[in-house]
């Protein structure tokens, strides 16, 4: 890759919207190029700067009411209409018994009802099932890829620290949320520190943890509304995946490290937060 | 005899006001449409306003035009089959806003050829441009002077914190656009702010 090709691809890198190898190209690049290197750099704080400093303008409450009185008056207008137009060759073809017909009427509406209700149970039910396999997937790549890259930049750490103290409020001040920070040292996983990045369309906090030669970069976001706990592990090109979900946060711990040993980390994890 | 009342009944009742006796009949359902409408899109109005208000730069305009936005989306929500309702919502909001300001003539449409503007330059960036980075107002301010598409596409990208993909499908440009044209707008704002940064001292 020459410089040319960095400078164009920049933005790309930055949103993290390059496909792995681009990706890993580009960080090749920029170790052994010095000024591309530092053009990414100043890039990179201008669009976090812009990410940060811009207002979001969120909608007043009246302008929620304004629009739910509009969608009133417009349906308000509707059934005259549809009476007028619609219903008009139904009504004649049938026979002229008018309960009948109301009762008739009336028992279709039930059915269609019914259905709708059928279809939303189903497309609750179903859809996310058919779903999550995908988004997980997805998620599982972008996550993989994190971690790489991480390791292959050298840029582990935005704040080196084994102290949760110097790490925790390090990354709260970064973030939206409060990510859980725990040294595991004593149990073998030493904290080397935090980082930001992003994951899932979001900044997640990143917390890296060494096992002997190995690391595990630890993803921590906000769970959604109506989040379950819930466990599950992936495995990939040799890493390991382990997802958890506290009341609270989305864990992701990834890791070349057995299976076993990443379950291992995230029991001492959860009741390291518990005694806290 | 009975028979014959009731057809002149439901015949004056079709032609005439609405017939008493059929609209509650209709009204249920489509009380619900609203309401599935409502769930499934009122969430989004925080994104659709400041959508609005950075592309249309007045409060109270963007406030009309996401009042029309979810009408236009109302009356064409049977025709939604997707499960992306925001980005939908989102096209909406732009399509409206690029109306109103045409029909203001407050467009601030600029050509652009995707070639050039990659440039060298951008590489001497210079560092007091950052010692800014956290001045809000300045990068507000920068933001808002740039033309609607870099405006549009920057909120997006930082404020929705959309993909590409996302991007592309509500600014209607192709995917292999959108890594482009914000390389650009924040060229621009960059460009922006060292002006006026350079004009300060």
């Amino acid at each position: 890759m020459n410089c040319e090709e960095a400078a164009k691809l920049m933005d790309g890198y930055l949103d993290g919207e390059l496909d792995l190898i681009t990706s890993q190209t580009i960080e090749q690049h920029l170790l052994e190029c010095p000024k591309c290197d530092q053009a990414y750099k100043i890039h990179g704080s201008l669009v976090r700067a812009i990410g940060n400093a811009t207002p979001y303008y969120k909608a007043p409450a009246e302008l929620r009411e304004r629009i739910q009185s509009s969608l009133r008056d417009e349906i308000a207008d509707l059934p005259t209409r549809n009476v007028a137009r619609d219903t008009q060759p139904l009504f004649a073809r049938r026979e002229p018994r008018p309960r009948a017909i109301l009762w008739e009427t009336s028992w279709n509406w039930l059915a269609l009802a019914a259905a709708i209700i059928f279809a939303a149970i189903i497309a609750f039910t179903l859809v996310p099932r058919l779903q999550r396999p995908g988004a997980d997937q997805f998620l599982a790549t972008q996550l993989i890829a994190s971690h790489v890259r991480s390791l292959m930049a050298n840029h582990l750490t935005d704040v080196a620290s084994s102290d949760q103290h110097t790490v925790k409020p390090w990354l709260d001040v970064k973030l939206d949320f409060a990510p859980p920070v725990v040294d595991l040292s004593s149990e073998g996983f030493p904290l080397i520190g935090g980082r930001l990045d992003y994951l899932d369309n979001r900044p997640v906090a990143a917390l890296v943890y060494q096992r002997r030669k190995h690391f595990i970069n630890l993803f921590v976001w906000p769970a959604g509304p109506g989040a379950e706990k819930a466990m599950n592990t992936i495995s990939r090109q040799g890493y390991h995946l382990l997802h958890w979900l506290d009341s609270e946060f989305n864990y992701w711990a990834v890791s070349d490290i057995s299976e076993k040993e990443l379950q291992e980390f995230q029991q001492l994890f959860e009741q390291q937060i518990a005694s806290h | 005899m009975a028979t014959a009342n009731s057809q002149t009944e439901s015949d004056s009742g079709n032609s005439m006001l609405g017939a008493g006796g059929k609209a509650p009949e209709l009204r249920p359902v489509i009380k619900q449409d609203v309401a599935s409408f409502e769930e499934a899109l009122l969430p989004h109005l925080d994104a659709a306003h400041n959508l609005a208000r950075w592309l249309l730069r007045n409060e109270q305009d963007a406030q009309d035009v996401v009042q029309e936005a979810y009408l236009r989306a109302f009356k064409s929500f049977s025709g939604f089959h997707g499960s992306n309702g925001r980005a939908w919502l989102l096209t909406i909001v732009r399509n409206t806003s690029y109306t109103f300001l045409k029909k203001n003539q407050a467009v601030d449409f600029t050509t652009f050829d995707e070639e050039i503007h990659v440039a060298a330059d951008e590489f001497a960036s210079p560092a007091t441009i950052l010692e800014h980075g956290e001045d809000a107002e300045l990068i507000r301010e920068a933001m808002d002077a740039l033309p609607a598409e870099f405006r549009e596409i920057l909120a997006l990208r930082h404020q929705e914190g959309l993909s590409y993909k996302e991007i592309a499908e509500i600014a209607q440009i192709p995917p292999g656009t959108v890594m482009s044209r914000l390389a650009r707008a924040r060229g621009k704002l960059k460009e922006y702010l060292a002006a006026r940064i350079g004009k300060e001292k």
